[in-house]
């Protein structure tokens, strides 16, 4: 069982994520904005986060790179939810040191895949 | 003159407009927000039985199917609205379920039944959800509302046709462009761009529309979705379609298809005498296209009697690699006589070198 931080406006997907990790046996931790998920990232260290791109204020690229320049979270691994009409933006979330994406519209079960395999490459 | 009892009365008046706007707007909005806080403490206890639904699989998901499918109207009109966003943003079996849920609750008939109704309103949500749970047997009257009397209506179906995916729908797209009740060209294309590559070959008949927007429309999107197989038809296009704007967005299509087969009609276009627009996308084009056989003609356009023209080849020498910066090189080094070919070279050099090439902003403001 993992710690995972989902960061997401949306409050249906974020929801829909807390419900599919919490049933897959993963602690979740949920939060709606940018400067929230970092807060919960001191407060609360995840095994994992995921990260919508686009989130008003703090965008989740922006919370990858604050979290990638802070020596204790810079392993954290973290996976990026990003729309199929904003495809370049995995790109730009791979140079901001993100270790996987999700493109929505995504299959729960794709997703708790997607999170066990990054979970298991850490752990390794 | 004006007495000063008119004044105040006046005075007294606006203030009182204002005071009861205000507590109109005040109220709606409180309405507005009360209503909606209603509606999620409705859907709240449903919603869990939802994410159910969507993370289950065989059995246990008929069977949710078969709860949620029953739960009252209430609560279903209050979980409709996260229903239907949800149809965007999952997939597989997930979005299946929504589907068959939408036809277990009577919704997808109510929305095709809704597509005819008076209500302006009604008939684009309907459209909209008919669209968002890609409903073919709906495209027939999806391509009729094309010519609502209510544009956002229109534009709905438009929109709902481009989920659909259905080709059938192409010349009823292209058609909706012009004439008294029209769809902006820009939700055409995307309607179009959305439908796959199974709708590309009637995409690409649109290039012999009578209507020049229509073709225009047609050959954008058949750049816009890397129609590589259309490659012959969007030639054709830029050699020999009678409208410039046809011709302009031929050739950077050209330049988003990559292929070879590009590479001579663009450079046709390039030369001077054409209309400028043409020549700047053309050159933006070339290097696009990436074909260093086009360096020296890019490079003899850098002192081109028009500055767009000419900094937007230094841009495209940058993009052809090691061969186009060469050129750039030598050009910068000033030994050529009017100095105009040095101050482009030079300029494309530093932008690259502070940062990478700029995209031609230029010549996609020119269109």
């Amino acid at each position: 069982m993992a710690r995972v931080l989902i960061a997401d406006d949306d409050a249906d997907i974020r929801d829909l994520v807390a419900f599919k990790l919490t049933q897959s046996g993963h602690e979740v931790i949920a939060v709606e904005d940018g400067m929230a998920a970092l807060r919960a990232v001191r407060e609360q260290p995840p095994d994992l986060a995921l990260l919508d791109i686009r989130m008003p204020g703090m965008s989740g690229l922006d919370v990858c790179r604050e979290l990638r320049a802070a020596a204790e979270t810079a392993n954290l691994p973290v996976i990026m939810i990003t729309a199929r009409s904003q495809e370049g933006d995995v790109e730009i979330g791979f140079e901001a040191g993100a270790d996987d994406y999700i493109i929505k519209p995504f299959s729960p079960r794709e997703l708790s895949s997607r999170v066990n395999a990054v979970l298991t490459r850490v752990e390794r | 003159m004006i007495s000063e009892g008119l004044v105040t009365l006046a005075v007294l008046s606006l203030l009182a407009v204002v005071i009861v706007l205000s507590t109109l707007i005040v109220l709606i909005r409180g309405v507005r927000s009360h209503e909606q806080r209603r509606r999620e403490r409705t859907a709240e206890p449903v919603r869990g039985l939802l994410f159910e639904l969507l993370c289950a699989e065989g059995d246990e998901q008929n069977r949710l199917l078969e709860r949620l499918a029953a739960i009252d109207r209430r609560a279903w009109s209050a979980l409709e609205p996260h229903v239907a966003e949800l149809l965007e943003k999952v997939s597989g079996g997930a979005r299946t379920a929504l589907i068959r849920l939408y036809g277990l609750r009577g919704a997808t008939a109510a929305a095709v039944t809704d597509l005819t109704r008076h209500s302006a309103v009604r008939r684009g949500r309907a459209a909209q959800v008919l669209g968002r749970l890609a409903h073919t047997p709906a495209v027939p009257t999806l391509c009729r509302l094309l010519d609502d009397r209510d544009p956002e209506v229109r534009r709905a179906a438009a929109r709902a046709l481009g989920r659909c995916r259905d080709p059938a729908a192409v010349p009823y797209l292209l058609a909706c462009l012009t004439g008294p009740r029209t769809v902006p060209p820009g939700v055409v294309t995307h309607a179009l761009s959305a439908l796959g590559p199974e709708g590309m070959r009637s995409v690409a008949v649109g290039l012999d529309h009578p209507e020049h927007l229509a073709r225009a429309v047609a050959v954008e999107v058949l750049g816009e979705t890397g129609a590589v197989s259309r490659t012959a038809e969007v030639v054709h296009a830029l050699r020999a379609d009678t409208h410039a704007e046809v011709r302009i967005r031929a050739a950077r299509a050209l330049g988003r298809l990559g292929m070879p087969d590009g590479l001579e009609p663009l450079l046709a276009a390039v030369p001077p005498g054409r209309p400028v627009a043409l020549r700047i996308v053309a050159v933006s084009a070339l290097g696009s296209l990436g074909a260093v056989a086009a360096t020296p003609r890019l490079a003899a356009l850098l002192d081109d009697t028009d500055p767009h023209v000419a900094a937007t080849a230094a841009r495209a020498l940058l993009r052809l690699g090691p061969q186009g910066e060469a050129a750039l090189r030598s050009a910068a080094d000033g030994s050529r006589p009017d100095g105009r070919a040095a101050a482009h070279a030079r300029a494309a050099l530093a932008e690259a070198a502070v940062g990478g090439t700029r995209l031609d902003v230029r010549a996609e403001v020119a269109l």
